[in-house]
């Protein structure tokens, strides 16, 4: 990531909206989003998958009602050279959040140090099951899916009848096929990566308010990821106590 | 950088809500004050309650407000040149509709009050503010694929005229009523006046003007149209670029009042998809997309929700900056007149049933 040009859009995106807040964005390659926000209030983990518009757009459908009782959500994601917790971190927060309700229970099976598949019970009682690999070739484009099954309705961020994204453009050429896709043109030119972490940062100076919440989740999503991998190795669901819910 | 005092005006165009929130967020912009072409026009506002005040009569709010300093014109095409020359007379800076006018007299009439005035005039087209159409307009700029040889150019939508009647009125549309052709009941001003998108966007991937465009209507998919809702256009640059288009209605649509969930019968309401030919390569190009898709509510039909329609930002960006650093803007009248006078060839090809060289 280019952090320097980062922060640098980042103040550009503060003076054109007027957001007085101050915040620089600082590598961490602790975090799943390989960024957190330096603040004058401290450290705010960035949860950047919330600020993604597809996932903000199927947010919307499950909160506005285009989705009826949701029952149960189908993620996956498939990655070459990320670190597993991260993708189940990514995958559990999500879920959390789309559901609108603290994961209770957990079990994970797991084949190695890449490869979790891991079903979710809800406090609600709604389901998940999320499917984490890290073992796509090194470099691979990042292969995910995300399905909410409700009574009335079922969303996705994968059109019908594919297995694997879809790119805005593609360019054949006696080079073979590139794909691009661009979703920003106020951050046009970085990666999506670096697009939703500034677009994070920036909606974390513009209400403040979402420090705390993201910090709790951060807090809680941490735990449930270590104990949940762990239950891997027992065979025994993790089960998660009110104290991590808070 | 001073914000700039902006206004809308008429309030009756498809793309209206679309400034909305940009409006309200760009610390570049002051928003004061819309005026209503009509009660209908004001109580559709009303329902998006940005708090901004809403008058119906253009003099009324530039009285009570005389800070204005720029206004949209988000209004019928047939209303644009009194209201540019208004705005003209004014001092008021203008960002026009995509169709100024059909009526090419009428076209160097607002040439002619801008450069009077000295005023900022911007066509909102607002394909180049896309960020899929960026990286198009790059790749390109790079050579990716060479010299363009072809491109063919989906820019197809629902009809808009049950939310915005003037849509499908000859006069309001077109600026008058021109049979399409001998023996067809309907008149120009349909399908073809909502897309001007792709006969622009094709003049700046190549750097070419239009040399002739071929063109013929289908029946159209709503019979108690007054307009074309189906047609097709091909016909070559003055650089040999060949080209096809097809800028129809062809997505069906709930008849809506207020557009809204549930508008689309067809998955995809809008659709912008540009191939690009070169001498090295093709460019396969989706600039709406993708997306994510739901069978939920109203009407439990698989529908296409868009994840991004952030153009108007990027152009009411350009437009503050054009205002306040005395720049051009990129669609300008000047420019944008061999679009409007190729989209004019288009209906003479309808009428003739032969090609037609672009004046």
């Amino acid at each position: 990531m280019d952090v320097e040009s980062m922060n640098t859009a980042l103040q550009c995106l503060r003076e054109k909206y007027a957001v007085s807040a101050e915040g620089t964005l600082v590598v961490d390659a602790g975090q799943a989003a390989e960024v957190r926000l330096e603040t004058d209030g401290g450290a705010v983990p960035l949860l950047p998958w919330r600020v993604e518009r597809r996932f903000a757009e199927l947010k919307k459908m499950i909160d506005g009602g285009t989705l009826e009782q949701v029952s149960t959500l189908r993620f996956a994601v498939m990655h070459g050279g990320a670190r597993l917790e991260h993708l189940v971190y990514r995958e559990f927060d999500l879920c959390e959040w789309m559901a609108g309700s603290p994961i209770l229970k957990a079990f994970a099976a797991v084949a190695g140090s890449k490869v979790a598949n891991v079903i979710v019970t809800f406090a609600n009682g709604m389901s998940a099951s999320v499917e984490c690999s890290a073992a796509l070739p090194e470099g691979a484009a990042e292969i995910d899916r995300h399905e909410i099954i409700a009574r009335r309705g079922v969303a996705c961020d994968r059109v019908v009848d594919t297995q694997v994204p879809q790119a805005s453009i593609y360019a054949f050429t006696a080079d073979g096929v590139k794909t691009y896709t661009d979703t920003d043109a106020e951050l046009f030119g970085f990666s999506d990566a670096e697009i939703w972490a500034v677009r994070a940062a920036f909606a974390v100076l513009k209400a403040p308010a979402l420090a705390a919440e993201w910090k709790m989740a951060d807090c809680g999503v941490k735990e449930k990821v270590t104990q949940t991998l762990a239950c891997a190795e027992t065979c025994v669901p993790a089960v998660f106590s009110e104290e991590i819910q808070a | 950088m001073k914000p700039v005092k902006i206004a809308m005006m008429s309030l009756t165009h498809g793309h209206t809500r679309k400034y909305y929130q940009t409006l309200i967020e760009n610390a570049k912009l002051d928003w004061v004050a819309s005026c209503a072409e009509d009660p209908r026009a004001k109580e559709t506002y009303e329902l998006y309650q940005t708090g901004v005040p809403c008058y119906l009569s253009a003099d009324e709010m530039f009285e009570r407000h005389p800070d204005i300093e720029a206004v949209v014109l988000a209004s019928a095409n047939d209303k644009h040149l009194a209201q540019m020359q208004d705005c003209a007379r004014r001092g008021v800076h203008v960002l026009s509709m995509k169709i100024p006018t059909f009526d090419m007299a009428e076209y160097d009439a607002m040439i002619a009050a801008v450069d009077k005035a000295g005023i900022v005039c911007q066509i909102e087209l607002e394909m180049h503010y896309n960020p899929v159409v960026h990286r198009l307009k790059k790749l390109i700029a790079e050579g990716a694929v060479g010299k363009i040889v072809s491109v063919q150019a989906t820019n197809i939508t629902l009809s808009p005229v049950w939310a915005f009647p003037w849509q499908g009125l000859p006069e309001a549309s077109y600026g008058r009523r021109v049979p399409l052709k001998t023996g067809d009941a309907r008149c120009r001003g349909g399908a073809l006046c909502d897309h001007p998108h792709i006969f622009d966007l094709i003049r700046h991937l190549t750097g070419a003007d239009f040399d002739f465009v071929y063109s013929s209507v289908a029946p159209n998919l709503r019979p108690e149209l007054q307009v074309e809702d189906m047609l097709l256009v091909n016909g070559k640059l003055k650089d040999g670029t060949a080209f096809l288009f097809d800028p129809s209605w062809s997505r069906m649509e709930e008849r809506l009042k207020v557009p809204g969930p549930g508008w689309e019968v067809f998955p995809k309401r809008m659709e912008v998809n540009v191939t690009v030919v070169g001498e090295k390569g093709t460019l396969v190009c989706d600039c709406f997309g993708p997306n994510v898709y739901h069978n939920g509510a109203p009407n439990d039909r698989y529908t296409v929700q868009y994840t991004y329609f952030d153009e108007w930002v990027g152009m009411i960006d350009e437009f503050a900056g054009c205002i306040r650093e005395g720049k051009e803007p990129l669609i300008n009248l000047r420019w944008h007149r061999p679009t409007i006078a190729a989209m004019n060839a288009c209906y003479d090809s309808v009428a003739s049933g032969g090609p037609c060289v672009v004046g």
